[in-house]
């Protein structure tokens, strides 16, 4: 295995311990809030980590600079999402502290 | 055992775990979002078979257009009914019987398969043998087009009739105003500005690289289709109660297009439905893309056309 390899493994492999972090926000944190906080910060970081470790495992630019535009985009998407959730749970003022996912 | 074959043992265990819980669950909504999920699951499950045009075609249409459509027929039902609408009634007895007897015909169907011995001089060798000639490079574009021409010509009139029949459907009734998502918001103004020009570069980029790699007229359409879903529920569009004439005419034009040039080949002295050249693929293709995006944003908004909203 050449340094790239083992570097570019390394970055997917600390890219999906986010996503488990992630995860494990979503399943048990009690309210939407904190779950929200959990899926959009651990995930966006995770999601980084993996395309850049994916980047580094292409070994050519083009590659590396479109998975980042995919990271953007991903970003944007999660943010938005988010926010919207977010804003529709503190008006309609529901406890979301039951584990079943609700509209 | 191989990384490949866990990755390949997880997704199928995956699909009929997902499929399972989509058609026994206890809540619409929820049954609604494992649908997406298994849409998402069965693209990864086509990339993984080396199939990137039905994987993307899966995930831009069967998990995403499909999805939302679905979201949006919940929610007005919702609107309309109340809880009430969205209960999920008693199972019908009949249910589990059809389940083993498809499940048996898929197994057979699956065992005979794996059987089958490869022959020599298939139409699909056939079609990768004589595709230069078509000036494409990719053979999914090549069948859709050129091979079995016929076939995608009758897919977008079947398009075209499922929205004729919504349209009956839902009859005479005024567009429901949907509640919106203003777009005023900043952050919602900001998707709004950064990912509407996105996704129609994009849908470019699939259409024009579907000539020589994955991609195509139908997967750059869904991405379309995506741009009008977001305008639409930004109220950026509006419903409107009659369909004027340009979006008339763009509904027909991916069948327009593909009648007119299959036919005029004919005229030409060569047999229906043969292509001229590369430029009339791009064309019919072109057509293809926005018929499809017009098509299923009107779906999707519930009306008969769209007009710019002024603010």
């Amino acid at each position: 295995m050449s340094p790239a390899e083992a570097v570019g493994l390394a970055l997917v492999v600390v890219g999906c311990g986010f996503y488990g972090a992630g995860t494990v926000g979503l399943l048990r944190f009690p309210d939407v809030y904190s779950r929200l906080h959990a899926l959009t910060k651990a995930d966006n970081q995770g999601l980084f980590f993996v395309v850049l470790g994916l980047g580094v495992l292409a070994g050519h630019w083009r590659v590396a600079l479109l998975l980042i535009a995919i990271w953007l985009v991903g970003l944007v998407s999660a943010a938005v999402s988010a926010h919207l959730i977010a804003r529709h749970a503190r008006r309609s003022d529901r406890r979301h502290t039951s584990r079943t996912a609700r509209p | 055992m191989s990384v490949g074959l866990l990755v390949d043992v997880m997704l199928g265990l995956a699909l009929v775990g997902l499929s399972l819980r989509v058609v026994t669950g206890q809540s619409l909504f929820s049954d609604i979002v494992q649908f997406i999920l298994f849409g998402l699951v069965v693209a990864l499950s086509w990339s993984r078979l080396g199939a990137p045009d039905l994987a993307l075609a899966e995930a831009a249409i069967g998990a995403g257009l499909t999805g939302a459509l679905m979201l949006m027929a919940y929610r007005r039902l919702v609107q309309g009914g109340g809880e009430d609408a969205v209960r999920i009634g008693p199972r019908p007895l009949l249910a589990l019987p059809v389940a083993a007897l498809t499940g048996t015909l898929v197994a057979v169907i699956g065992l005979v398969a794996l059987g089958v011995q490869r022959v020599a001089g298939a139409a699909g060798d056939r079609v990768l043998e004589a595709l230069p000639g078509t000036g494409l490079g990719n053979p999914v574009t090549g069948v859709l087009l050129v091979y079995r021409g016929l076939d995608t010509l009758l897919e977008l009139a079947v398009l075209l009739v499922a929205l004729l029949g919504a349209w009956a459907v839902s009859g005479d009734a005024a567009p429901g105003r949907l509640h919106q998502v203003d777009r005023r918001t900043p952050l919602v103004g900001a998707l709004l500005t950064s990912m509407a020009p996105l996704t129609i570069l994009i849908a470019t980029h699939l259409l024009l690289a579907g000539t020589d790699a994955p991609g195509g007229a139908f997967q750059a359409g869904a991405v379309l289709t995506g741009c009008g879903v977001l305008l639409v529920l930004t109220g950026t569009l509006r419903p409107t109660a009659a369909a004027g004439l340009v979006t008339r005419l763009l509904l027909v034009s991916g069948l327009a297009a593909f009648v007119l040039i299959g036919v005029g080949a004919v005229a030409l002295g060569r047999p229906t439905m043969t292509m001229p050249g590369t430029w009339a693929i791009y064309l019919v293709e072109t057509a293809i893309m926005v018929s499809i995006a017009v098509t299923m944003t009107l779906l999707f908004a519930r009306s008969r056309g769209l007009a710019p909203e002024r603010s």
